[in-house]
């Protein structure tokens, strides 16, 4: 126990001025906050996009109408329903890490590096997609289907009854798994040193490499994170709270 | 105005429908009785499509909807429905319930959609409910809303789904008493219910369905009265 207070606190060559301040190394860390978000930004809205289209494929019912045209429509439809089972498996079945490696040195190759941290995101919304699309399915299955039946008797088509009835009451229940998909997405952008990304767990490591002192930089690492998901954590609560409380 | 051919619905192995005949004219009130899983409502929703039919033809003022090349959403939107469930829409009030379908689908102003929403309700006699959430009204009042809704379409025939089996007791007349308002107006409906007074006060035809077939059919009055058949004969001993 002593032993752990020392290697915390107060290693021997260690000084948390020098350490954090004169060798500029908080802008590092300052620096690793602005990648953390900004990549995990880029990946919801991402992931976002695509989790809506993927869940909204696997909801398509193919046509029963004949004619030439109609059957186009029926086979596109169908291909599209394969390709999205296949996303979500392929996304699903392998690590992440895999996932961003793969895309950033093989596919984009010859991207130049400042759009590392477009990359990177795109990849963690790559990933995110196939997950937010079975929160969404999950969430649009939790209506009733007696609201499609409503929206559909009255004369609606099935995408106008998704629009205007099932999606609005989907998206408040799928509130708290967005939150808690979002705080996952903040976590897993902490691999993106893999590519050379400059976030808040590759500062971390930067410091460690060079001061020989790992217990401070990482402690002050997690303690950003915290504050990151604990703001977010805050207000989607605010967020839930309002929306519970309109009906 | 209505007319049903052959008509035979099946759920994989499970024959719902066996083979249904029928005609509704117009202005007919068409109250549909039976056992439950006599196939009643199953032939209710068919009419509108709700279900898809296995084989047999629906033709509505002519119009065979059977055929997958018609436009259903069209068709429905002259076929209001109205659900044991009411099935309002949450997250609205109960003026946006009645005028999203018209704006929406009619392309009406907001101010026009508003206007034609608040006669309907008062037709049903819930103006003051305009603004509150569906989730604040009793069972009666949901239902009435839900009948509102689907005129707000001005539809030529309204399909009810047994409109008062999920209502408290005390509620179930103001519901048929706007249901009886309409069959006054001359709307032409086919009803699935369990009310067998109700069926007989404001029914113009009255269908006893059993194991997917139309058994028997006539004036409610005559046929409560007089049921000719054992099976009609056995249900009524046992409901009234």
């Amino acid at each position: 126990m002593e032993n752990f207070f020392y290697h915390l606190l107060g290693q021997q060559n260690f000084d948390f001025y020098s350490t954090f301040f004169s060798n500029a190394f908080y802008q590092l860390i300052l620096n690793g906050i602005l990648w953390t978000l900004g990549l995990t930004i880029i990946a919801a809205i991402v992931g976002l996009i695509i989790g809506i289209i993927i869940a909204l494929i696997g909801f398509i019912k193919t046509t029963k109408r004949t004619g030439v045209l109609w059957q186009i429509l029926r086979i596109i439809q169908i291909i599209l329903k394969y390709i999205a089972s296949a996303y979500v498996y392929i996304i699903r079945g392998t690590p992440t890490t895999v996932q961003v490696i793969f895309l950033w040195t093989v596919l984009c190759a010859s991207v130049p590096s400042e759009y590392r941290i477009w990359v990177g995101g795109l990849a963690f919304g790559i990933n995110s997609g196939a997950y937010m699309s079975e929160l969404i399915r999950a969430g649009i299955q939790g209506i009733d289907k007696g609201q499609m039946e409503a929206g559909r008797s009255l004369g609606f088509t099935y995408t106008q009854t998704m629009k205007h009835i099932i999606l609005p009451q989907a998206f408040k229940q799928m509130l708290p798994a967005f939150v808690s998909e979002f705080i996952v997405l903040i976590k897993e952008t902490s691999i993106v040193g893999y590519i050379g990304g400059m976030d808040l767990t590759r500062a971390g490591n930067i410091i460690i490499s060079r001061t020989y002192n790992a217990a401070q930089p990482l402690l002050i690492v997690a303690i950003c994170y915290l504050m990151i998901t604990g703001i977010l954590t805050l207000f989607m609560k605010q967020l839930e709270k309002k929306l519970n409380s309109k009906n | 105005m209505i007319q049903i051919k052959d008509l035979y619905k099946s759920y994989g192995s499970l024959e719902v429908l066996k083979g249904i005949n029928d005609y509704v004219k117009k202005g007919e009130v068409v109250v549909i009785i039976g056992p439950s899983g006599s196939g009643k409502s199953t032939y209710l929703r068919c009419i509108n499509q709700m279900e898809e039919v296995s084989s047999g033809h629906i033709l509505i003022n002519n119009v065979d909807i059977t055929n997958p090349d018609i436009n259903i959403n069209k068709v429905r939107q002259q076929v209001g429905m109205v659900f044991q469930h009411f099935n309002l829409f949450p997250h609205m009030t109960v003026l946006e319930n009645i005028t999203l379908a018209p704006i929406k689908l009619k392309k009406l102003s907001k101010e026009e959609a508003d206007k034609i929403g608040m006669e309907l309700l008062h037709k049903v006699g819930l103006e003051d409910k305009a603004s509150v959430y569906p989730n604040t009204l009793s069972g009666g009042q949901k239902q009435r809303i839900a009948i509102a809704r689907a005129l707000a379409m001005k539809p030529e025939v309204m399909l009810f789904d047994e409109p008062t089996s999920a209502l408290d007791p005390e509620m179930v007349k103001e519901v048929l008493e706007v249901i009886k308002e309409l069959a006054e107006e001359g709307m032409t409906m086919m009803i699935v219910t369990h009310e067998m007074g109700f069926a007989k006060e404001v029914g113009t035809k009255l269908l006893f369905m059993d194991g997917g077939k139309i058994i028997e059919q006539g004036k409610p009055v005559e046929v409560f009265a007089n049921p000719k058949q054992e099976r009609t004969k056995l249900f009524f001993s046992k409901v009234l």
